[in-house]
């Protein structure tokens, strides 16, 4: 803001600048004040409401206040924007604005960058020292669902029974093709990440299903390689500690809400930029997760349009299981899409009340990614 | 610490590949002349931008991680004038330009100069369109000069357009702390002018006239005809969905766009339509009258950015001659074919020697002993009571050569 600033404009929004550095929370519409420049230049009007909103929300630390106003919205996207009534107006640059009509989804590209650089500087908890293992196990596989697979896996292996062996059985677990599909795209929202949901999940319906939560397909292939009779399809999750053969029932995925899958989306996206993608899964999923499943929310559920192709989807996969002659644990019809409560897609909205949450509790900093 | 920076913050589609692949190439020699261009491969600079500004790229942005930074320190350890070069720099915010210049040395004894080269709107918003569908756009001509004109500015193709090609704004972004003197506009002639032209006024404004340099060019970003344009354009529509960006890039826009298209010159060019000359008029008398203004040094003449008047002969690239589009697309089978055979000839090739590694492998199980004992290991895994042998075998022999 150099070349046309309004002498009066701009020392109301420093004005307003000083006020919200100082924990004020008064919308610029209304602001009157007026101050001495503060900074090299007025950060844009993203950061100075999101901003306003934290002062909203709670008691901001200087530290934060100054990261927020310094921050840049990563990626691609609208640029920093003017404060209307701070400028003259010109005849080039995008047209000011006034803050309170900023969509959430630009309040929500910054604080995604700010939680990014607060995960990372968080680091990874330290890893509990995986118990010896145990010779007499039964040896298993466990494939299919992401969501319901990789967290039992991982904690069967943390109490001494890892994956493989000679002689495993390949238990292939799974459940309704709806919610395997919000599973899927959870997975790689907390992996490599996913395009938003309602994109990802119309060409989930449109064209094949995931590989992964294809259980005929991810069947098929371990059929090949240790023969039908070692694969079993996994529909009853209860049916799983009696498979592997241990008392206590392998930890589950801790449940997270539409808002904290996408928060958690977004910040991965800025994660993929600062570190290499195998610390950005593992930051994601041991040091961010466990912070977003404690927020109360809705989940997330198929939405109702897809939910006729993904029935004809669904109805495939159970023929070609049943086909094939598999054991099947549960009810094969467990995998036709179910009604479920829950929400059709995310929120800018939620997941920016959760990330204002986040960025307010200050996690202790580890420092070991 | 650096005494003198140039950084080259843009814009796309103004000679900036060229520049940047002469200053690779011959980057020992300007480090002669105690010019460095830190860069140990072409797209460094590119990747330190993607880092800069935390932006995605198709999974490039995996190498960029820490690359600004590391950038940053070979600038400053460098006693001598160090040069950094990439359009996509245009479009920093102003937290991000202003992280830039410091971690460069700027107010911190660096004498740090800003150089953007600018070409005439009537060039490059047909331009921009062209880089848009070869980075997978597919929408249609008309849409792309729908969302550039409208005053919101709210899309992702027009936020993008004016953040790489509105120069007073990108001026105030990165030049506000800096001094009128040490920002350098290095315009682009107008088409048809002198061949070296533009390399002159960048050799003057990075002090690299006089030095023996190689200009012969290995890369550029060479640009499509309009029945060409449309064709990729159809391609993108068509393939978007399977085909995966890692794959998008060799093959559609090196292979196809690049090296195969490219070359049919004798098709029309794609231009700004007539209607939006007025208007492109309007906006570019403005910037002109704005960078005057201001004082910067500008190298060439900033009339070069009024453009072209309307071409007569102005084809749409939405309603083209589908006889041009179908020549193309022969050219562009024609292209794949030979792509496809080269590749099988070179999967002929690996085949050929995995079956000698496979043969020379076989060789060294021949031994009679090794034969007697994969048979009598393959007897006893047929049987419940040969299992077991196995089994105490392994255990007893201390380690586990069980499959997985």
């Amino acid at each position: 803001m150099t070349a046309d600033a309004d002498p009066g404009g701009l020392r109301r929004a420093w004005g307003w600048h000083a006020h919200l550095r100082d924990g004020g929370a008064t919308p610029w519409r209304v602001w009157e004040g007026a101050g001495e420049p503060g900074g090299r230049y007025l950060p844009g009007a993203q950061q100075l409401e999101l901003l306003r909103r934290l002062n909203a929300a709670g008691d901001v630390p200087a530290d934060l206040a100054a990261r927020v106003l310094e921050a840049s919205a990563p990626g691609r996207g609208r640029p920093d924007l003017e404060l209307s009534g701070a400028v003259e107006p010109r005849a080039f640059g995008p047209a000011p604005i006034d803050p309170a009509d900023l969509p959430d989804e630009e309040l929500l590209r910054v604080l995604a960058g700010l939680l990014a650089e607060d995960v990372l500087a968080a680091g990874l908890p330290e890893s509990p020292r995986p118990r010896a293992i145990r010779p007499w196990r039964q040896r298993y596989r466990m494939v299919g669902d992401p969501v319901l697979a990789d967290p039992r896996r991982e904690d069967l292996t943390a109490r001494g029974r890892p994956p493989g062996g000679r002689g495993s059985v390949v238990l292939v677990l799974g459940s309704d093709l709806g919610e395997m599909l919000v599973h899927e795209w959870t997975a790689r929202s907390l992996g490599y990440g996913a395009p938003p949901f309602r994109e990802w999940v119309g060409r989930a319906v449109r064209d094949t299903v995931p590989q992964r939560v294809d259980l005929a397909r991810t069947a098929a292939v371990w059929r090949e390689r240790v023969g039908a009779p070692r694969v079993r399809i996994v529909l009853d999750l209860g049916a799983v500690p009696r498979l592997v053969r241990v008392r206590r029932a392998p930890a589950a995925a801790l449940p997270l809400t539409a808002d904290a899958i996408e928060l958690a989306r977004r910040v991965g996206q800025v994660l993929g930029l600062l570190v290499a993608p195998p610390v950005r899964r593992d930051l994601l999923r041991r040091t961010l997760v466990p912070r977003l499943a404690t927020s109360p929310g809705p989940a997330l559920v198929l939405p109702a349009r897809h939910v006729e192709r993904a029935h004809g989807q669904a109805t495939r996969m159970r023929d070609a299981l049943l086909r094939a002659g598999y054991a099947v644990h549960g009810d094969p019809d467990g995998l036709l899409p179910t009604e479920r409560p829950g929400v059709p897609e995310p929120s800018d909205a939620g997941a920016l009340a959760l990330g204002m949450r986040l960025l307010l509790e200050q996690p202790e900093k580890r420092g070991t990614a | 610490m650096s005494t003198r920076v140039l950084l080259h913050v843009g814009t796309p589609k103004t000679g900036t590949s060229y520049l940047q692949d002469v200053l690779f190439r011959n980057r020992r020699r300007l480090a002669r002349s105690g010019i460095l261009y830190p860069a140990d491969r072409f797209d460094a600079h590119f990747l330190a931008a993607l880092d800069l500004m935390r932006m995605p790229w198709g999974g490039l942005e995996a190498e960029a991680v820490g690359a600004w930074d590391r950038l940053a320190g070979q600038v400053r350890r460098h006693r001598g004038t160090a040069i950094i070069s990439h359009e996509i720099l245009a479009t920093a915010s102003r937290s991000q330009a202003g992280r830039a210049l410091t971690s460069l040395g700027h107010g911190d004894g660096s004498e740090v100069h800003l150089v953007i080269s600018a070409r005439d709107l009537v060039r490059q918003i047909p331009a921009e369109w062209q880089e848009n569908v070869k980075h997978r756009a597919a929408l249609p001509y008309r849409a792309f000069l729908e969302q550039v004109t409208d005053p919101a500015r709210d899309t992702r193709i027009s936020s993008w357009f004016w953040g790489v090609q509105e120069l007073p704004d990108i001026l105030d972004r990165w030049g506000h702390d800096l001094p009128p003197e040490r920002i350098h506009v290095v315009t682009v002639p107008p088409a048809g002018g002198p061949q070296q032209l533009l390399w002159k006024r960048f050799s003057v404004v990075l002090g690299l006239d006089g030095l023996d340099l190689d200009l012969e060019a290995e890369r550029a970003n060479p640009s499509l005809g309009v029945p060409e344009t449309t064709l990729v354009r159809r391609i993108n529509r068509a393939a978007n969905q399977e085909l995966d960006p890692a794959d998008y890039r060799p093959l559609v826009r090196e292979l196809l766009a690049h090296h195969t298209l490219s070359q049919r010159t004798s098709s029309p060019r794609l231009a700004l339509p007539p209607d939006l000359h007025p208007w492109v008029g309007e906006v570019t008398a403005s910037w002109i009258a704005e960078i005057e203004k201001r004082g910067y040094d500008v190298v060439g003449d900033l009339h070069d950015l009024v453009g072209a008047p309307p071409t007569t002969d102005y084809v749409s690239p939405d309603q083209p001659d589908e006889a041009q589009v179908a020549e193309a697309a022969v050219d562009a089978i024609k292209a794949v074919l030979l792509e496809t055979a080269r590749l099988r000839h070179v999967e002929a090739g690996l085949r050929a020697e995995l079956l000698d590694t496979q043969r020379a492998l076989e060789r060294s199980y021949l031994r009679p002993t090794y034969r007697w004992r994969e048979r009598s290991v393959r007897r006893l895994q047929e049987g419940r009571l040969g299992r077991g042998l196995l089994k105490a075998y392994r255990r007893a022999r201390g380690r586990s050569s069980e499959p997985a």
